[in-house]
C-alpha cells in the first residue's frame, strides 16, 4: 500500500511543478505585458502612427518605421513561401532517399538555427554590393526570406510528411501522375501544417533587427518607402533606436512602438491561425 | 490501353482467352527474392481468390498487374505480365493509363480527406472530365453500384471520412468503379470490417463478377470458398496449387495445400 | 438473395426434382403392375439411370455446399438433412424400379381376386399418398404435415403383418396360388420399406426445421412444432 500512495504523491507532486512552471512563464508574460502598456498606451494616437520620425518625442511617429515593416515583411513571404514550399515539396515527394538527401535535410535545418546575422552579413555582400540593390527594401526582403526560408522548408516537409502513404496510394492507384497527387491529395492534406509554418516564419521575419542593420536599414528614415528599391526602416530598428535616447519621453514612444509590434504580430497570428483551422474543419 | 478501341472493353474481353497472364515471373526486393517463377492464367469475369500465410508474396504478386511496386525502392522483376494480351511492363506503356483500365481496393479504407461526391469523381477529373452533369451521373451510377446512393445521395457534399468502415470501404470500390475498369484488384478489402459490412461487401463481388474481372487477396479462408471461382495457393514467393475453388477445398491435389485449407499448418 | 442463398435454393430445386422423378417411377409401376404394361415397366427400367445420376449429383452439389461456405445453424441442418432425404428418396426409386423388374421377368398378370385379399391397391395408394404429403411437407418446411406421415405408416404397417396370415391360410385352400402370393408378398415388403422410408425423411424434416431428432424414438406423437 505504501507504493500506490508513494506514487499518488509523486503524481500529484509533478502536477502541482508542472502548472507552476507553466503559470511561471505565464505570470512572466503578463508582467512583461503588463509593464509595457503602462508606459505605451497613452502613448498611442492616430498622430503618433502617422507622424514621421523626429527629434523631439512629442512629435515622433512610427509612421516610416510601420510602413517599412510592411514592405520587408509582405516581400520577405512572397519570395519564400513559394520557393520554401516548392523546395519542399521537391525534396519531399521527388527526390530520391539517399545519403545526399539525409545530409541535405540535416544543413537545411542547421540553416534555421544560423545566426541571423549571418544573413546580414550575407545580404550586405550579395544583394546590396554584387547586386547593387543598395540599402533599400528588395535587398532587406531578400535577405529575411533567405533567413525565414529553411523554417518554411522544414515545416513544410513536416506537413507533407504527416500526410498517410495510404492517400497517395489511393491516389496513385487511380491513375493520377505524381505532381496531380501532389497537388490535389497532398498540398491540400498538408495546408493547415504549411500554414503553420507560415506563421512561425513571419513571426521570425518581424522582429528581426541585426541582419537589418547590416545591410543598411537606417535608423533616422524621414519618409516612407514607395518602391520596393526605396530605403527604409523597420519597427525593431526604430525600438531600438529611441531606447538609445536620453530623453524619457522616448522611452515612452518606445513602449507604444513595442506594443503596435505585438499587436501586428497577435494578428498575424491570428488571421493564420483562423484559416488553418477553418481548412482543418473540412478535412474532418 | 493506349489504344482506341471501338469494341466496348467488355466486348473484346470475352473473345479473348485470358484476361490477366503472368509468364515465369519473378520478383526480387534488392536481394530478397519475394516471387519464384510464377506463371498464371486469369479469365475474365471471374473471381481468383490469393490465399496463403503472411509475407508469401501475394500481395506483391497481385501489385504486379497495376505496376504498384513500381514505387517500392530496390524493385526488379523478371519475367512478363499481359493484360488483354498486352504486356504491361513495355516502355511505350502509360502507366497511368493502365490504371484506369486496373483498379484498386486497398485493406484499410482510404477515402480521400474530401467530400463522398469528390471522392468518387476523383478518378473522372483527372483524367480532365469536367461536365457537370457526367460527372454528377457517374457519381450516382457506381454509388448505386455498391448500394451506397440510398445512403449518402442527401450528403453528397458531407466529408467522406464522417462515413462508417464498411461505408467508407464501398466507397472506395465506387470510387474505383467510376472510371469503368476492366478489372479490380483487391487486397484484403474486408479484413478492417465488422461481419455485416464483410458480408454487404462479399455479395457486392459477386454481382460485380458480372461485369469485371476480379482478384482478391484474402487470409480468410471460408471467404475465398464463398465468393471465388479460382483459387491460387501461395507459399514463400511460389504458387502450390491454382485450381478451381471448389476442387482446392474438397480435394486439393497438394499435401501442403490440404494443411493449409484445414489449418494445420504450423 | 445472397449467394449462399442461391446455392441453398438450386440445392432444394434438387431435391424436388428427386421427389418427383422417385415418385413418378412408384406411380408408373403401380400402373404396370396393374395393367402389366410391359412398355412402362421399360421406362421405369430405363428411368433408374437418372435416378441414380441425380443422387450423384446431389451428393456432390452438398459436400460442395459444405466446402466452399462452412454453413452453420439452419443451413448445416439442411444440408445434412438433404443428403439423407436424397439417400432415402434413391431407396424408394430403387424399390419402384424391383417393381417394374418383376413385371418384365413374369409373363402372366396377377389374378385380381389376390389383390383384393391383400389390399395391395390400397396400401400402394397410402404409400403413394404419403410420398405426395412428405414431398409438401418439404416443400413448404412444414413440419406438422410431415409428423402426419406415421399415421399412414400405420396401415402399411398393418397391411404388410395382415397379408402373412392371409397368404397363409389362402395358400392352403389353393396351393397353385402359391407363385403369385409370393410375388405379391414381395412387392408388399417393397412399399412397407417405402412406407419407411419416407418416415425417416419425415425425421429429417423436423431436425432440420427444429433441430429435433426424433430417429430411434418409440413413440412417434403428433406434438405441436417449435416456433
Amino acid at each position: 500500500m505504501n507504493n500506490i500512495r508513494k506514487n499518488r504523491l509523486k503524481d500529484q507532486a509533478f502536477k502541482v511543478w508542472g502548472i507552476a512552471c507553466t503559470l511561471l512563464g505565464l505570470i512572466l508574460l503578463l508582467i512583461f505585458l503588463g509593464n509595457i502598456f503602462m508606459d505605451g498606451i497613452q502613448r498611442i494616437n492616430w498622430s503618433f502612427l502617422m507622424n514621421l520620425p523626429s527629434r523631439s518625442p512629442e512629435k515622433a511617429g512610427i509612421y516610416t518605421a510601420l510602413m517599412g515593416s510592411l514592405w520587408v515583411l509582405s516581400l520577405s513571404t512572397i519570395f519564400a513561401l513559394p520557393v520554401g514550399i516548392a523546395a519542399a515539396i521537391y525534396l519531399e515527394e521527388y527526390g530520391k532517399k539517399n545519403k545526399l538527401a539525409s545530409i541535405l535535410e540535416v544543413n537545411i535545418s542547421n540553416l534555421a538555427g544560423v545566426p541571423s546575422i549571418i544573413y546580414g552579413l550575407l545580404g550586405l555582400e550579395v544583394f546590396v554590393r554584387i547586386m547593387e540593390m543598395g540599402a533599400s527594401v528588395m535587398a532587406g526582403s531578400l535577405t529575411l526570406g533567405l533567413l525565414i526560408l529553411p523554417i518554411v522548408i522544414v515545416s513544410t516537409r513536416e506537413a507533407i510528411k504527416a500526410v498517410p502513404k495510404s492517400i497517395r496510394d489511393a491516389s496513385f492507384a487511380m491513375g493520377a501522375s505524381k505532381w496531380q497527387t501532389v497537388y490535389l491529395q497532398v498540398l491540400p492534406a498538408s495546408f493547415g501544417g504549411i500554414l503553420t509554418g507560415v506563421i512561425l516564419a513571419v513571426s521570425r521575419a518581424v522582429g528581426e533587427t541585426a541582419p537589418l542593420i547590416v545591410i543598411g536599414a537606417l535608423a533616422y528614415v524621414p519618409f516612407a518607402p514607395l518602391t520596393p528599391m526605396d530605403q527604409f526602416s523597420v519597427l525593431p530598428i526604430q525600438i531600438f533606436n529611441w531606447i538609445t535616447r536620453p530623453q524619457p519621453g522616448f522611452v515612452e514612444n518606445a513602449a507604444a512602438a513595442i506594443i503596435i509590434l505585438l499587436f501586428i504580430t497577435f494578428v498575424m497570428n491570428g488571421i493564420a491561425v483562423y484559416f488553418r483551422n477553418k481548412w482543418q474543419k473540412k478535412l474532418k | 490501353m493506349g489504344k482506341e478501341k471501338n469494341e466496348s472493353v467488355i466486348e473484346s474481353s470475352l473473345k479473348r482467352k485470358y484476361k490477366l497472364q503472368a509468364k515465369d515471373v519473378n520478383v526480387f526486393y534488392d536481394d530478397f527474392q519475394a516471387i519464384k517463377g510464377i506463371s498464371m492464367d486469369i479469365k475474365a469475369n471471374s473471381v481468383t481468390a490469393f490465399i496463403g500465410p503472411s509475407g508469401c508474396g501475394k500481395s506483391t504478386f497481385l501489385r504486379l498487374f497495376n505496376r504498384m511496386n513500381d514505387y517500392v525502392d530496390g524493385f526488379r522483376m523478371e519475367g512478363k505480365i499481359f493484360i488483354d494480351d498486352q504486356n504491361i511492363n513495355k516502355k511505350k506503356i502509360n502507366v497511368e493509363q493502365l490504371r484506369k483500365q486496373v483498379g484498386m481496393v486497398f485493406q484499410k479504407p482510404n477515402p480521400f480527406p474530401k467530400s463522398i461526391f469528390e471522392n468518387v469523381a476523383y478518378g473522372l477529373k483527372i483524367q480532365g472530365i469536367k461536365d457537370k452533369t457526367f460527372l454528377q451521373e457517374r457519381v450516382e451510377s457506381s454509388l448505386k453500384q455498391v448500394a451506397l446512393w440510398d445512403e449518402v445521395k442527401d450528403n453528397l457534399n458531407k466529408s467522406a471520412l464522417t462515413l462508417s468502415g464498411g461505408q467508407q470501404q464501398r466507397l472506395c470500390i465506387a470510387r474505383t468503379l467510376a472510371v469503368e475498369p476492366s478489372v479490380i484488384l483487391m487486397d484484403e478489402p474486408t479484413s478492417a470490417l465488422d461481419p455485416l459490412s464483410t458480408a454487404k461487401i462479399e455479395e457486392l463481388i459477386h454481382e460485380l463478377k458480372n461485369k469485371y474481372t476480379i482478384v482478391i487477396v484474402t487470409h480468410n479462408m471460408q471467404q475465398a470458398g464463398r465468393i471465388s471461382d479460382y483459387t491460387a495457393f501461395f507459399y514463400i514467393g511460389e504458387i502450390i496449387e491454382f485450381d478451381k475453388t471448389n476442387k482446392i477445398f474438397t480435394n486439393p491435389e497438394k499435401k501442403q495445400t490440404e494443411n493449409y485449407i484445414t489449418g494445420r499448418f504450423g | 438473395m445472397t449467394n449462399l442463398d442461391q446455392y441453398r435454393e438450386s440445392l432444394k430445386q434438387s431435391g424436388l426434382e428427386m421427389f418427383e422423378l422417385c415418385e413418378k417411377q412408384m406411380l408408373k409401376s403401380k400402373e404396370a403392375f396393374l395393367t402389366h404394361d410391359s412398355d412402362l415397366a421399360e421406362e421405369v427400367i430405363h428411368t433408374e439411370n437418372r435416378v441414380n445420376a441425380l443422387d450423384l449429383k446431389i451428393d456432390r452439389d452438398c459436400e460442395r455446399f459444405i466446402a466452399l461456405y462452412t454453413p452453420v445453424a439452419g443451413d448445416l441442418r439442411f444440408v445434412l438433412a438433404l443428403r439423407k432425404i436424397n439417400f432415402d428418396l434413391e431407396r424408394v426409386g430403387d424399390h419402384a424400379y424391383g417393381v417394374a423388374k418383376y413385371i418384365i421377368e413374369i409373363n402372366t398378370p396377377i389374378d385380381p381376386k389376390l389383390l383384393v385379399n391383400l389390399r395391395f391397391v390400397e396400401m400402394y395408394d397410402s404409400a403413394l399418398s404419403m410420398l405426395d404429403d412428405i414431398k409438401a411437407a418439404y416443400i413448404n418446411d412444414d413440419t406438422k404435415k410431415a409428423r402426419k406421415v406415421y399415421k399412414k405408416d400405420k396401415v402399411l404397417n398393418k397391411i404388410n403383418i395382415n397379408a402373412f396370415k392371409v397368404i397363409s391360410e389362402e395358400v392352403k385352400k389353393d396351393p397353385n396360388l402359391i407363385d403369385q402370393y409370393l410375388l405379391l408378398f414381395s412387392i408388399i415388403k417393397k412399399i412397407e420399406r417405402i412406407g419407411d422410408l419416407i418416415t425417416n425423411i419425415a425425421e429429417e424434416i423436423i431436425f432440420y426445421r427444429e433441430a429435433e431428432i426424433l430417429k430411434h424414438q418409440k413413440k412417434k406423437k403428433v406434438r405441436k412444432p417449435k416456433e
